[in-house]
């Protein structure tokens, strides 16, 4: 056996490191801002619609929804699944959830985090923050933490309008005006809450910093058109962290998103692929396993690139609110742009789911993709009842064959990585198949 | 017996049994028919246009295949139901769809819906998440375009006058299905659960006047019956997602209890709350659907921006008016059920079950995947929790 260190597969960004570490840090914050008092709130991902009000209120958050990834990553899942499930929660609700119930009835119990929690766990929280967005889970889930919490609970709304109901006079003004009322119900809230004002400078400032990450992510992932694609989902993943959560201080952020796009982009204009040799571009749709993400780094030794994934976690297309003078206007009008920003398109293709949906048709055309890689979730359903559309909208509009490999968020027993590859040999031959197909019906790739 | 000699619960049971047949006599007469999904859409507006609303349910007995190459198996069996009988044109009758944001899944389905069925006419109600004032505000400008796409879809003009109209006509009929719910108060109760839900399904299939009619006969008929369900041990409340299909409730009453209060969407949640009478009836209407509707996919704090949450309060806030179901029908023990794969019921069970410990009702948790063929397990788990509660 050869001593030399085996290279990676996968040609891994320099800068997504540092972008990373960001993650560990906002565990570590959330601890240490509890130790000394500090507030702290759990958060749903909510899309930049309220982590900017809680970050000018210097309130540390965390998120559970992430947190449930690192304890399957870590490991520490299964006992916390098990917990929620002894306490009442039926099996198949959400496993990120289910691990976070789990969790807080174990700290409820020991009246402190407790000692085997990855990462030094998530310290009890002066407030949950929920969201409409998406799914039911992101705001059943806190509701149903009453019973281990005396945390009070505030849910934001984000308006989920039809495509065409959202093009209909009045309504882009309508859903800006209820977010932004709704916001100031909940800077009210905050500011009762921890008897502090809002510094409304120092909001449209974050705001501004958070606005300027998710333009500058957005143009690194623009320029992962180009062929080789030179960041692969991987790297996605890793440093997503900073503009999605958004964890970390936001100018650090933005200066670490700069090196990135520096990073990305001479990659492209030295022709450096994400993988060695790019034989296929894929879609990945939509939560990874993140407790076997190496799966990748195998199907990179086959050439596989994956090129764009997981649409719900990519900042909203650019739009110009410069001119917005009231951050939480501001910060309505961006929140509501990632949620629609595919409408418009999606209209005229007559194709109604527009968001979750239809973005992988515009992600596969655009990045010229060969195949997509759908990954139903067992107990999410947010992420998962969209792919036999986008399965069969991709093949029939687009001529793109999808490979499916079921599996979950948390429980690691539910994805078969031997299936999926032996199923990965077999799919490259439709991926072939339908490149011709593709060609012979004037596709441009 | 011809169709219009039978009366009262011979009636409900032809029409449980071919729900959508009125629907189509009705369209052959030339009255346009709309389908809706859950309970979020208006059907005033609807009637108010001389439009027959007409609920879309999925359907037990039917095996889901078409459904599976759109929804996935891991999503709410009765959504994937009601696709399957969309996808196989058993709703092929309907001139249009109003459907809502019910959940996320039926959120999702609404447009894949949509894709799949292309209707005539389809309009989508994003209804908010809360009830803040405004997310109310919100939800009556969702109403405000309703009502001009139904209008350009119908040709003509919904007046105040016959909105006002309608909403009295479906109050009208509320009432009389509360007392209806009255004649299970008595013990024994003189129309079972299973019957009950036989005539909510039936209210469901045709327009609200001649729904009104029916409710009238089954009124007078169960009181003068002298062959109601006997008298049982345990009165129970039947609480949780849809039950459209009276195979589960069969399945109870057989056993030593009557289902004498429910609180499902085919069922009470559907009919007891009233529309206010407003000066813009939109204004009833949105505090109506909005806020008076008690499905648990929607958020509602104790207190309305509270900063210390009570547990118990919050409880009492969501599930107190259960307690008042329970004293009302002097009920002794609670099934909690539902579909697999229902989130909003899901979370809801392990508080709904500390409430109940809390003011000392027995109560059991039943999940189910939506077919008969899954409720004999069942039926030994409720029969041993009646034994329980003697």
């Amino acid at each position: 056996m050869s001593n030399e260190k085996k290279k990676r597969a996968i040609n891994r960004l320099k800068t997504m490191y540092p972008l990373r570490n960001l993650i560990d840090e906002m565990y570590k914050r959330g601890v240490e801002a509890s130790k000394i008092g500090k507030p702290t709130a759990w958060s749903m991902v909510n899309w930049w619609e309220a982590d900017p009000i809680l970050k000018a209120m210097d309130i540390e958050i965390v998120y559970p929804e992430n947190y449930g990834a690192v304890c399957a990553a870590f490991g520490a899942a299964p006992a916390y699944l098990d917990r929620s499930d002894s306490d009442g929660f039926p099996t198949h609700m959400c496993g990120y959830a289910r691990n976070c119930i789990g969790y807080t009835a174990r700290m409820k119990d020991l009246g402190e985090i407790p000692p085997e929690a990855p990462m030094g766990g998530m310290a009890k929280p002066m407030l949950l923050l929920s969201s409409g967005s998406l799914c039911d889970a992101r705001y059943k889930w806190f509701q149903a933490l009453g019973r281990y919490l005396d945390a009070p609970v505030w849910t934001v709304e984000i308006p989920h309008p039809g495509v065409e109901e959202s093009f209909r006079e009045g309504a882009y003004e309508s859903a800006i005006n209820f977010m932004v009322k709704e916001l100031g119900e909940f800077v009210t809230f905050l500011e009762r809450l921890l008897a502090k004002k809002m510094d409304w400078d120092k909001l449209a400032e974050i705001t501004d910093d958070i606005i300027k990450i998710n333009r500058l992510w957005y143009e690194i992932n623009e320029l992962r058109k180009a062929r080789p694609c030179p960041m692969h989902s991987r790297d996605f993943w890793s440093c997503m962290n900073a503009s999605l959560y958004p964890a970390g201080d936001p100018k650090e952020s933005l200066k670490l998103y700069q090196d990135m796009y520096q990073e990305v982009k001479d990659r492209v204009e030295n022709k450096i692929g994400a993988v060695a040799e790019e034989k296929y571009r894929l879609a990945f749709a939509e939560l990874p396993p993140w407790h076997d993400l190496k799966i990748f780094d195998e199907l990179a030794e086959r050439g596989w690139n994956f090129v764009i994934e997981s649409w719900a976690y990519h900042p909203p297309k650019p739009i110009d609110t410069t001119q917005v003078s009231n951050p939480l206007e501001r910060i309505a009008k961006e929140t509501y742009q990632w949620f629609t920003g595919s409408f418009k398109g999606a209209l005229k293709a007559k194709e109604y789911m527009g968001y979750f949906a239809y973005p992988y048709l515009e992600y596969a055309r655009d990045y010229q993709c060969d195949g997509a890689l759908l990954h139903p979730l067992l107990t999410c359903r947010t992420a998962t009842n969209h792919l036999m559309l986008v399965q069969d909208r991709l093949l029939n509009r687009l001529k793109i064959p999808s490979l499916v490999a079921e599996g979950d968020i948390v429980d690691l027993k539910l994805f078969d990585h031997a299936d999926t590859m032996r199923k990965a040999e077999t799919f490259e031959e439709m991926m072939d198949h339908y490149r011709g197909v593709r060609r012979e019906e004037g596709f441009e790739w | 017996m011809t169709e219009k000699e039978r009366k009262g619960l011979d009636r409900v049971r032809e029409i449980y049994q071919d729900r959508a047949h009125r629907a189509k006599e009705l369209k052959a007469e030339g009255k346009q028919v709309m389908g809706y999904l859950c309970l979020y859409p208006v059907l005033e507006m609807l009637t108010a246009l001389d439009l027959a609303p007409y609920r879309i349910l999925g359907d037990m007995e039917e095996p889901i295949t078409k459904a599976d190459a759109c929804l996935p198996t891991v999503v709410c069996p009765f959504i994937r139901s009601a696709l399957d009988l969309g996808l196989k044109g058993k709703y092929d009758f309907l001139d249009g769809v109003v459907m809502a944001h019910i959940c996320d899944v039926g959120e999702k389905t609404s447009h894949i819906w949509r894709t799949y069925l292309n209707p005539s006419y389809f309009y989508f109600i994003d209804t908010p998440h809360t009830v803040h004032k405004a997310a109310q505000q919100q939800f009556k400008e969702q109403l405000k375009d309703f009502k001009k796409t139904l209008e350009s879809f119908t040709g003509r003009e919904l007046s105040l006058d016959k909105l006002k109209q309608a909403i009295k006509t479906y109050n009208r009929q509320r009432a009389l299905v509360r007392e209806l719910y009255d004649l299970r108060k008595p013990d024994p109760p003189l129309i079972s659960g299973a019957e009950t839900l036989q005539v909510m399904v039936a209210l469901m299939s045709i327009p609200v006047d001649e729904g009104i009619d029916l409710l009238r006969q089954v009124i007078s008929e169960v009181k003068e019956r002298k062959n109601g369900p006997p008298k049982k041990p345990a009165r129970l409340l039947v609480w949780g997602s849809i039950i459209d299909n009276t195979a589960l409730i069969q399945m109870i009453e057989e056993l030593e209890a009557n289902v004498v209060i429910d609180d499902t969407c085919v069922g009470s949640r559907a009919y007891f709350p009233n529309v206010e009478i407003t000066d813009d009836p939109l204004d009833g209407l949105v505090y109506r659907y909005l806020v008076g509707l008690k499905c648990p996919r929607t958020f509602r704090e104790s207190v309305f921006g509270e900063t210390k949450k009570d547990y118990i309060k919050d409880l009492e806030s969501r599930f107190g008016y259960i307690k008042d179901y329970a004293k009302e029908w002097n009920v002794n023990g609670v099934i909690l059920q539902s579909v697999r794969y229902c989130d909003v019921h899901g979370y809801e069970v392990p508080g709904l079950r500390d409430y109940l410990d809390h003011i000392g009702l027995p109560n059991i948790y039943l999940e189910h995947d939506y077919s008969e063929a899954a409720l004999a397990p069942l039926r030994t788990r409720a029969q041993a929790f009646l034994e329980v509660i003697g």
